[in-house]
């Protein structure tokens, strides 16, 4: 049972280092965002691994109901944005997105 | 009772956008300052007197029917909920008057009222997930406020934001499911106990960096602050002022401290970390102030180096050290807020950030050029107002840990800041008045109001500072000096 | 089973990294979505996987193909070759990182067994009331969010050429 849950955990390290992987070296808005998303799906992962692993699978369960709800509006608000950044410089390109300098 | 915290702001946000069809200014105006207002009160007048005793757990009801919601409300998260209340009552006050030219102000209340719900469930909160939960509710609200404007600089910053917050709460997430796989629960309780009695070096490890980076980047800590200084300049002014003075210390400080003190329980390795990075904070954002043009850009490095002080208070974990990191989180909500309206009072009435461009605004604008001046004074840390008190606290504090080279160094910071205040002060408001700003207006009486109101509040924080630390923050650094105890006690609940 | 599950939800998130047009990127997540859910319906959380079945790989992907069709028209963005080269070595060197370290750790961490009783709507409902409360939060951020952004143009847009002025750096 706590091998089962290391090897998703194993996983969750994957998902989550292609996810970084695509947010630090993409150019494309929307790319940036299926980033986010692949380390999101990590997560989730992650909940219902170690909900399984201890017999808490209903409370995972709700956990994981209410995270996917939460990523809905992120990614709505990250698509709008988007959306509204490409009215303005007719790309998706996030080089073209260097006006402010951190 | 406490739940009116929550569902107050909550309810109003859903009721704004129709009512915003009706009257597109008056209403808004009048139900979203009245209900800050209200919170105010009811933070000062009602919640104080139930923590008498020390921290309780209040049952949630509605209508009169109990739900299973449990509210933590002990001195800590009183002490932030009344930080809370009144930024946003001098926020709203202001936004009468500034966000006129926006338009869509109903909208805007709504979700002003969803991220300040979002911050007092946070606050409220005796369980991880639900600190994760109203961390993302506040944070989704406030990327659509960063970008309100809808200019490029705007939806650019906050994209950016965006990004890294998900990231942030995506490895928060991760920490507390590891931490859900391992303890077999979510609450401060259960997760305490667990610890407690597994003893696993290993996965507390790996979930306290977890936390730190999460929370990390949305305190803007650095080395993960590079978020922070596009996104606060680019918000409208009120904004500015309510992410600066209380988001980031909210839903990172905050967080961070209650998991990190009353959860897990500080350790040496920890404190170290802390401490490092409130140092390395503190001079990086005041060096990176220093070279600056644009005013707001200029506040929002120094948040960072502020930010960076009570990290560092917090960090040591001695009572006078979080004293002293709660009292200037404290004061730098009220004068960081403060100098944001300043900013923008100043960017309203000339059209300009740039400080080239500012000069000898004093004249015509005498009443922000003094609150700007008592603000600028105040976080310097000049006696007697109340930033020189804090950073008093802090410094001793680490006097008294022997950490002698950190006391150094905090001293340094604070000569820096100073510098660079007056800088600001120099450019905008003294010297020879620029000819195209001979017919500038002073702000509007709500914006004024609102300004003054900080600014009293900041000398008056200065004078009385004992009367204030003792009724307001010893509560709240008593609850974090009792560690790990005081989740364990929640177990019963 | 489980396993073969894993590696296709892996192998899918990679395909929708690299792949070079922004509709198979979106598919290929809702396709590792789908088989994320089959992983939880093995680990018997239905609910979940019905969720992510529903939501992530329906909803979200809707969003996404939505989105990419609105900005559709001039948007090539040319992202290098490098990738094709660069993600594999980072990819080996991360799983490598990742099998010593999990390794490392089995049969290490000791936990609590719970059992839990009731039905899903029941610890939905009793036990996580207060997460519902937050869902609501979010989704009326969500909302207020997209309002906020696509609000009509008549109320002029706010100017941003404010900080123009001379900045350093």
């Amino acid at each position: 049972m706590n091998n089962l849950w290391i090897l998703n955990m194993g996983f969750v390290a994957l998902l989550i280092g292609i996810g970084l992987y695509c947010l630090l070296t993409m150019k494309n808005t929307v790319k940036l965002l299926i980033g986010v998303e692949i380390i999101a799906k990590g997560v989730t992962l992650a909940l219902v691994a170690s909900g399984y692993a201890r017999d808490n699978l209903l409370v995972a369960q709700s956990l994981v109901i209410t995270v996917i709800v939460v990523d809905v509006a992120v990614i709505a608000t990250a698509l709008a944005l988007i959306i509204s950044i490409n009215r303005h410089t007719k790309s998706l390109d996030v080089r073209k997105l260097t006006k402010l300098k951190g | 009772m406490l739940f009116l915290f929550i569902i107050v702001p909550l309810l109003l946000a859903g009721l704004l956008p129709l009512l915003g069809k009706l009257s597109k200014r008056f209403l808004p105006d009048l139900l979203a300052s009245a209900a800050m207002l209200f919170l105010l009160v009811l933070a000062v007048v009602s919640a104080k007197p139930l923590i008498a005793g020390g921290g309780i757990i209040q049952q949630a009801f509605w209508f009169g029917a109990p739900l299973n919601i449990r509210l933590l409300l002990d001195g800590f998260s009183l002490f932030m909920l009344f930080t809370i209340s009144l930024v946003s009552f001098a926020v709203t006050l202001y936004s009468i008057n500034y966000m006129e030219h926006y338009g869509a102000k109903a909208n805007y209340y709504a979700l002003l009222l969803v991220m300040i719900a979002g911050m007092n469930g946070l606050v409220l909160s005796s369980d991880l997930f639900n600190i994760y939960i109203f961390l993302e509710m506040a944070a989704v609200a406030s990327y659509a406020l960063v970008a309100f404007g809808r200019g490029h600089d705007e939806l650019e910053a906050s994209f950016k934001y965006l990004m890294l917050s998900a990231v942030a709460s995506a490895f928060v997430l991760l920490s507390i499911a590891i931490i859900f796989g391992v303890t077999g629960g979510v609450s401060f309780g259960t997760v305490a106990q667990g610890l407690k009695t597994l003893n696993i070096k290993y996965v507390v490890g790996i979930c306290s960096g977890l936390f730190l980076a999460g929370f990390g980047l949305k305190a803007a800590l650095v080395p993960f602050h590079s978020w922070l200084p596009d996104a606060h300049p680019s918000a409208p002014a009120p904004i500015s002022a309510m992410l600066s003075a209380v988001l980031i210390k909210v839903s990172g400080v905050y967080a961070m401290t209650r998991i990190f003190l009353n959860v897990f329980g500080l350790t040496p390795a920890l404190t170290t970390v802390l401490t490092v990075m409130g140092v390395v904070s503190i001079f990086v954002g005041a060096l990176a102030a220093l070279g600056q043009n644009d005013i707001k850009r200029m506040l929002a490095y120094s948040s960072i180096s502020q930010i960076g002080y009570v990290v560092l208070g917090l960090g040591i974990g001695t009572p006078l050290g979080i004293l002293g990191g709660l009292f200037h989180l404290f004061n730098h909500a009220l004068f960081k807020s403060l100098l944001f309206l300043n900013a923008g009072a100043i960017e309203q009435s000339t059209g300009t950030r740039s400080l080239d461009r500012m000069g000898g605004l004093a004249k015509v604008m005498p009443l922000t050029a003094t609150t700007s001046a008592i603000a600028s004074l105040s976080i310097a840390g000049v006696p007697p107002l109340n930033g020189f008190w804090s950073k008093l606290l802090i410094i001793i504090a680490l006097v008294q840990a022997k950490m002698h080279v950190l006391a150094v160094l905090a001293v340094l910071g604070s000569v820096v800041t100073l510098w660079y205040y007056l800088v600001l002060q120099r450019y905008a408001f003294f010297g020879k008045l620029n000819e195209t700003w001979k017919g500038v207006k002073e702000a509007p009486f709500w914006m004024s109001a609102s300004m003054v109101l900080l600014a009293l509040l900041c000398v008056v924080t200065g004078l009385v500072f004992p009367f204030v630390i003792h009724s307001w923050l010893q509560p709240a650094a008593d609850v974090l000096g009792q560690g790990v105890s005081v989740a364990l006690n929640f177990i019963g609940f | 089973m489980h396993l073969f599950l894993l590696i296709g939800l892996v192998a899918f998130s990679i395909m929708a990294v690299l792949s070079r047009d922004l509709l198979k990127s979106a598919i290929s997540l809702a396709v590792a979505s789908i088989f994320l859910a089959l992983a939880f319906f093995g680990m018997n959380a239905v609910y979940a996987g019905v969720f992510e079945l529903s939501v992530v790989a329906g909803l979200i992907t809707v969003l996404f193909i939505t989105a990419i069709a609105l900005t559709r028209s001039d948007s090539e963005v040319a992202e290098s070759k490098r990738h094709l080269i660069v993600f594999p070595l980072f990819f080996l060197a991360l799983a490598v990182l990742d099998i010593l370290v999990m390794r490392k750790l089995l049969g290490q961490i000791p936990a609590i067994q719970s059992a839990e009783s009731g039905t899903f709507s029941q610890v939905l409902w009793n036990q996580r009331t207060f997460d519902l409360v937050g869902q609501v939060g979010a989704i009326f951020a969500g909302v207020l969010a997209v309002l906020a952004l696509f609000r009509p143009d008549g109320e002029k847009a706010h100017q941003d050429n404010v900080s123009e002025g001379g900045r350093h750096e």
